[in-house]
């Protein structure tokens, strides 16, 4: 991947987040720059997915700030933890849908441009779907239907990746390479990715940083920037 | 080695409290005990015309008078009940169309509450009128002939359809949505890709289940002159000797309703089959 331009795309100043009467964190300040993988790791309920909601957008930190600059029209692409598909569609479909920003209503309406569908098709062959694109979605297994998620968000091109549990349900194999696809395209196009894991070892593999959230002392956070895995 | 403790001796006393007499007079009680009253005090109605008929024989003749059915009448037969699905098919669709529109008026998550409450007090008036009503009206508007049938069975559908169109809409999961929308969909596009699929299906099978209703109801409002089978029906019932014609009528009725039911049930099936697919893919 590569160095980080002096711009970062995500900016956060001082953020504290509050769930109800609980900090989750406190006084947080990090920035990502272009190319980077950024990892959140974190015990169960010590804030990963609120944190990267509150990169998305979806919701408004209770203290600080969070800054993107993006130059591109669509800034954020989130995959999310209940991966938010469309049962009743086929898995080509789901993996389509994610185009939908970059066309109009009446360009879709019957169907995708070829370019599209090419794409789809190359990167669901890539993650092991290729055999189920014509599947309802509500057929496919949990770990296909969480590969699809990642299709879809891959095909939307963000310039900002966010990824909540992407590899929860993959077995070892299959969360090595989705996490290196990617990290390769978000790199390819000069984007990052923030990605919440649970398994170290995966943050070992991938990461240029890596916060660890303290769920008993919200201000206590670490942060570890890594360089080896930057080239 | 363990402490040494003297064994005491425990009687177990069960509490058997009196159920206060009163307390199974809930709702499910208290409807439940007035329905038995109903019942009951409905009896006279068992009395009949009073006169001393036979009733067995009565039967015995009249089920004769059906076989053989009358295979000379197979094609007028087959001419009207392709009336009736004709009749059905207009009436689903169209109502479809009309459920379609009006269910997003009657979603409490689609539309505000003073456009939800006319048009769920709408479709109670269309539903409280049975099809046969219907029928009256429509032949008194349009005349004796199908479309005062497809004008009927329209309405009728349309009460129906647009009720549970409107409960699919209210109960769909709008986070395949929401996803499109983050990831820069327009509002149009979010809701063809996101949320239209998985009220497809839903949709569809309610469709299939209306269609099968309205033959059946088409093969009834022809009784009133709106067209169909029933029409045929009326003729044989109304004219002496026909009771054969009159079976034969009921024998081609029962093998396309049978037909439609099979393939309905099919579909279902399959519908169903794979949104149970998506519960336990969800649960894994």
């Amino acid at each position: 991947m590569k160095d980080s331009p002096e711009s970062p795309l995500i900016e956060v100043e001082d953020l504290g987040l509050r769930v109800e009467n609980r900090w989750l964190v406190r006084k947080l300040n990090f920035a990502i720059g272009a190319g980077e993988f950024f990892a959140l790791v974190g015990n169960s309920g010590s804030g990963k997915s609120t944190l990267l909601k509150t990169l998305a957008g979806i919701r408004k930190p209770e203290e600080g700030s969070v800054r993107v600059n993006s130059p591109t029209t669509l800034p954020i692409g989130m995959i999310f933890q209940d991966l938010q598909l469309a049962d009743g569609a086929s898995a080509l479909k789901n993996a389509l849908s994610g185009s939908l920003g970059r066309h109009s209503f009446l360009s879709t309406l019957f169907g995708f441009p070829k370019y599209e569908l090419e794409e789809a098709n190359k990167l669901m062959h890539t993650l092991g779907l290729s055999g189920k694109s014509k599947q309802w979605t509500s057929t496919l297994s949990r770990g296909e239907r969480q590969r699809l998620a990642i299709v879809r968000s891959l095909i939307a091109h963000p310039s900002i990746l966010l990824a909540d549990e992407p590899v929860a349900s993959l077995d070892q194999d299959w969360a090595e390479q989705t996490l290196q696809l990617i990290k390769d395209r978000q790199g390819h196009q000069n984007g990052c990715v923030v990605c919440s894991l649970h398994d170290l070892d995966q943050v070992e593999d991938h990461d240029n940083q890596v916060l660890q959230l303290n769920e008993e002392e919200p201000e206590k956070w670490s942060l570890i920037a890594q360089e080896r895995n930057t080239p | 080695m363990e402490p040494h403790c003297p064994r005491k001796k425990y009687t177990l006393k069960t509490e058997n409290p009196q159920i206060a007499w009163h307390s199974r007079f809930d709702l499910q009680g208290i409807t439940f005990f007035l329905f038995i009253i109903l019942t009951f005090s409905s009896l006279p109605a068992l009395e009949g015309s009073g006169r001393d008929l036979d009733y067995w024989g009565n039967i015995k003749r009249f089920a004769g008078q059906f076989f053989p059915p009358d295979w000379s009448i197979l094609n007028q037969t087959v001419g009207g009940i392709w009336e009736t699905i004709q009749i059905a098919a207009l009436s689903t669709g169209f109502a479809t169309i009309i459920s379609i529109v009006l269910s997003f008026g009657a979603a409490r998550t689609i539309s505000p509450l003073w456009i939800v409450m006319p048009t769920r007090m709408l479709l109670n008036v269309i539903r409280t009128i049975p099809s046969l009503l219907w029928a009256i009206l429509a032949v008194v508007l349009v005349g004796s002939n199908s479309l005062a049938g497809v004008i009927a069975l329209s309405f009728y559908s349309t009460g129906y359809l647009a009720k549970f169109f409107s409960e699919a809409f209210e109960s769909a999961d709008l986070k395949g949505q929401e996803a499109l929308l983050n990831l820069g969909a327009g509002r149009i596009q979010a809701f063809q890709y996101g949320l239209w699929p998985n009220l497809r299906p839903i949709i569809w099978s309610h469709c299939l289940w209306m269609l099968e209703y309205n033959v059946r109801s088409a093969s009834i409002i022809g009784y009133v002159g709106a067209g169909g089978i029933g029409l045929h029906l009326k003729l044989y019932a109304e004219s002496a000797d026909s009771w054969n014609k009159f079976s034969m009528v009921l024998l081609c009725m029962l093998l396309i309703v049978s037909i439609l039911d099979l393939i309905g049930e099919k579909v279902r099936k399959s519908i169903r089959e794979k949104l149970e697919g998506q519960a336990s893919q969800k649960d894994s």
